[in-house]
């Protein structure tokens, strides 16, 4: 079929609505309990009954995020797992996919997304939608490949018939490997293997070994006179202050400050990607039981931080990373690879009271959110949101499906968006709106940084914009805002 | 006050280099010793009445080899100095202490490589083997991080130096802009004809943040020999005695290799301070007395530093000492003026101590009216040495 002749076929279905769809279960604690989990969002309103009844929502309500997961029909409408006999859904937009499938745009990403939120949802509300199909593209070149934007708005109603909210949701389906791969510039070598087990290796001897021993335990450890109790770095054998041979080691918490850094650009070498932003980490002290001795820093690569996030005096948390086949003093060591200390920008904490509007100024940054990104991150989320497309929980599907390995779900994406900017501004900030347009895959591995600033501020209305940004190595992953009511 | 025995009683007499080149085409042992049979005959000594040598244990080239290659008959005094670049003063001094106690009466200093042409220091020591003796392991602390290149370890202080005195990576430049304008007025300087703008060094490309390419030194081959006798020999030679006024080595707080990151405080070089204490305790001068002085200058940020050690301005002011073309020639200190690392060539600092010859001499290329006292430094960021060479009268 020509590709105009696609079009004709596909845009006689826009304006066409799709049947109500009604939830199966109404919204409910345990699914919201799980969402949280996923989420690490802490926010007592959604769980904590005695918080959430002294909050001005009166009780348990559901984070706004969810409001398209709750009639999501689940599992069986998966085509492998549906059921002999139930009919494909009939919804205008698995219409058109399905069309879009059958002439070889088989992959899949979200585009947009934007939800808009009438009310908070509580729990005990059963939930429906109807959906309206708004767009069908020309087919357009993109960078994953050539392709079709669908667009669909969603209606969501209590079955009741109140109105709670509205997602519009911009999908592109396209034909995997016939996107425009990144020419590399001229004279650009190709960048060496970035694999740790490549990088170079410590020497591990008896007077270091205690704390490479540590680092495989995921503790930081930091060497300790168990003479005078003080702390010191490098590792020696013999304490300066007091003379005492007999040494060992205290665990530091693994925060800390940066007091240095520098980005790496050349030479590259194998084991590290470039450029390699290398921190000189002071510790927070660890409890000695005695005298502290002098601030203990350390080196360490930072990841999750792009060099110009880089500030000296950003605080910082430590990461683990399994790295060299081990040798201790030259001999092979069995215990498989050793681990070495990396850092983050620390998890900004969440705040407890809710910040009012008169007290924001405009352009006020948000603390820098790294996220480590696992496959458990991806796959809790996935399923904490109800999402059970292949993409993003099944890696053997997902290459076939033209992505590197399973990545981040909307949901999940606007759901940790959520939480950076209700975790700034407290648990009782009403969120309103979450517009976002997605850009790069979240794959794991690749460490989500969020950043954020505050875009707009009505102080009369307390109504606030908070523009926010998550990217990876890729580039960026969600760009968008967040509308939000407070006290003003 | 603690003096140094051996000061003014020993002194240079003769030095001698090969072309400094990207290439050199011949062996290392060959360019050492055209080296040391140049200094030689500057000073107008047999090589066969040598009877030590100083180096740095980082020299490829054997005592035996110089030994058989000048014809030498017999050594009494052979001395190796650690800790790469931190050496070359140090030769001088080992050597003046020789001559000066009766050991040896002829000492030659060296340093010869094909730095660039061979074993390359700027491509850092990834591809070391991690043997696990004390001095290896210090780089279990920064290897597995990817900080591999004296560049990397450089940076880390640079930042620091930013972050704390609100030094600019321009003020960096400057120092690079002044030994490229010396450069390009000295005819055996590789960027002989070459000076570059402070435009130059911002739009070149990253080495390591803050580091931009024009705040390395370049890798060089070539030899730098340096003969070193007592004063008294010394006025009995065809060339005018350079003074050894004082010479001092230094290690300081908590010392590591190039990556002291662990001290107290990262913007000043406590090693070079030791040396500062001893240059001017042994000579007796201030920095009032000194018109030139040749800085290492591995890379821009330390030279900073130094001129702060030495007291020639206060911590945290050699931003505005260098302001306004301070450290060019016509400057309130010319520094480097044979073109530095950057410009003339790296031969580990040793072709420094020659241009603080030609200085006292007065025969520099671009030479400072009245310098009769130079002060020369060893590497920095690792533990070092100083000299200060003066006129004999």
């Amino acid at each position: 079929m020509a590709a105009d002749e696609l079009v004709a076929e596909l845009r006689a279905f826009v304006g066409s609505e799709g049947p109500v769809q009604t939830a199966r279960h109404p919204v409910n604690g345990p699914a919201i309990a799980d969402w949280c989990d996923a989420i690490g969002d802490g926010n007592p309103v959604y769980t904590d009954e005695e918080a959430a009844a002294k909050s001005r929502h009166g009780g348990i309500v559901a984070p706004p995020a969810t409001l398209d997961i709750w009639d999501r029909p689940g599992l069986p409408a998966q085509p492998r797992w549906r059921p002999a006999g139930l009919a494909p859904a009939e919804d205008p937009r698995s219409h058109v996919m399905r069309k879009l499938e059958d002439a070889g745009f088989i992959g899949v990403v979200a585009v947009n997304s934007e939800l808009e939120i009438a009310r908070y949802l509580r729990p005990g509300d059963l939930l429906q939608n109807k959906q309206v199909l708004e767009d069908v593209s020309e087919e357009k070149h993109t960078a994953l490949g050539v392709g079709h934007f669908v667009t669909t708005r969603q209606r969501y109603e209590t079955v009741d018939r109140e109105h709670v909210g509205d997602l519009l949701f911009r999908i592109l389906k396209f034909k995997p490997n016939t996107g425009k791969a990144a020419a590399p510039a001229e004279g650009d070598r190709p960048a060496p293997d970035p694999s740790p087990s490549l990088r170079p290796r410590p020497g591990i001897n008896r007077d270091n070994q205690a704390l490479f021993d540590g680092y495989r335990l995921h503790e930081l450890r930091v060497p300790q006179c168990q003479g005078c109790r003080r702390v010191f770095f490098p590792p020696a054998p013999r304490c300066a202050a007091c003379g005492s041979f007999e040494m060992g080691y205290a665990v530091a918490s693994g925060r800390g400050t940066l007091h240095s850094f520098t980005v790496v650009h050349h030479p590259q070498v194998p084991g590290f990607r470039y450029p390699l932003v290398v921190g000189l980490v002071e510790l927070e002290p660890p409890d000695t039981g005695g005298p502290g001795g002098s601030a203990v820093r350390i080196v360490a690569d930072l990841v999750g931080v792009r060099p110009d996030q880089v500030e000296v005096g950003m605080p910082l948390e430590v990461d683990w990373l399994d790295s060299h086949p081990a040798q201790v003093d030259g001999a092979t060591d069995s215990r498989g690879p050793i681990t070495v200390p990396q850092f983050r920008p620390a998890t900004p904490r969440r705040r407890e009271d809710t910040v009012v509007a008169s007290a924001l100024r405009d352009g006020e940054r948000l603390p820098l959110w790294t996220l480590p990104l696992s496959p458990t991150h991806i796959v809790a989320g996935a399923l904490a949101t109800r999402d059970f497309q292949d993409v993003h929980h099944d890696r053997d599907l997902a290459h076939q499906k033209g992505s590197q390995d399973i990545f981040l779900n909307i949901n999940t994406s606007l759901g940790y968006m959520e939480r950076y900017v209700t975790d700034f501004l407290g648990p009782e900030a009403v969120v309103s709106a979450l517009r976002v347009r997605l850009g790069a895959p979240a794959y794991p591995y690749l460490p989500l940084t969020f950043t954020g600033s505050v875009q707009s501020v009505d102080r009369e209305t307390g109504r606030v914009v908070v523009g926010v940004q998550a990217s990876n190595d890729l580039g960026p992953h969600i760009t968008g805002t967040v509308e939000l009511e407070l006290q003003p | 006050m603690s003096r140094h025995t051996y000061a003014r009683q020993a002194a240079i007499v003769g030095i001698g280099a090969t072309e400094f080149s990207k290439n050199s085409g011949r062996s290392e042992l060959q360019l050492a010793l055209e080296a040391c049979a140049a200094a030689c005959a500057d000073a107008g000594v047999e090589p066969s009445q040598v009877n030590g040598l100083s180096t740095f244990t980082m020299e490829t080239n054997p005592e035996n080899e110089i030994m058989r290659g000048l014809g030498i008959s017999e050594l009494t005094h052979f001395s190796r100095i650690h800790f790469g670049g931190g050496a070359p003063c140090a030769t001088v001094q080992y050597a003046a202490m020789a001559v000066t106690t009766g050991v040896a009466d002829y000492v030659l200093c060296y340093r010869a490589f094909n730095e660039r042409s061979g074993r390359r220091f700027g491509t850092g020591v990834q591809d070391r083997p991690a043997g696990a003796t004390a001095e290896e392991a210090q780089f279990a602390w920064t290897s597995p991080h990817g900080l591999l290149t004296p560049a990397s370890w450089v940076a880390m202080f640079a930042t620091r130096m930013m972050h704390e005195y609100g030094v600019s990576s321009e003020d960096f430049g400057r120092v690079a802009v002044a030994d490229r304008k010396h450069a390009a007025t000295n005819p055996a300087a590789h960027f002989y004809g070459q000076p570059i703008t402070l435009e130059d060094h911002q739009a070149s490309r990253w080495i390591v943040e803050p580091l931009h390419l024009l705040d390395c030194c370049q890798e060089s081959d070539g030899g730098q020999a340096i003969l070193v006798t007592t004063a008294e020999r010394a006025r009995d030679l065809v060339q005018p005695a350079v003074l050894i006024e004082a010479a001092a080595q230094g290690m300081a707080d908590d010392q590591q290799m190039m990556r002291s990151f662990f001290r107290d405080s990262l913007v000043g070089l406590p090693e070079m301070g030791t040396c500062a204490r001893q240059i001017w305790e042994t000579s007796g001068l201030s920095p009032a007395d000194v018109k030139t002085a040749v800085l290492y200058d591995h890379f821009t940020p330390f030279v900073l530093a130094q001129l702060e050690e030495f007291g020639f301005c206060q911590p945290g002011e050699a931003k505005d000492f260098i302001a306004d073309g301070g450290i060019e020639l016509g400057g309130r200190l010319p520094v480097n003026t044979h073109g530095g690392q950057l410009g003339e060539a790296y031969i580990h600092g040793m072709n420094g101590i020659a241009e603080g010859v030609r200085q006292v001499r007065g025969t520099s290329v671009n030479q400072v009216a009245g310098a009769e006292h130079v002060l020369v430094t060893g590497g920095t960021g690792v533990p070092t040495s100083a000299l200060m060479l003066g006129v004999d009268r």
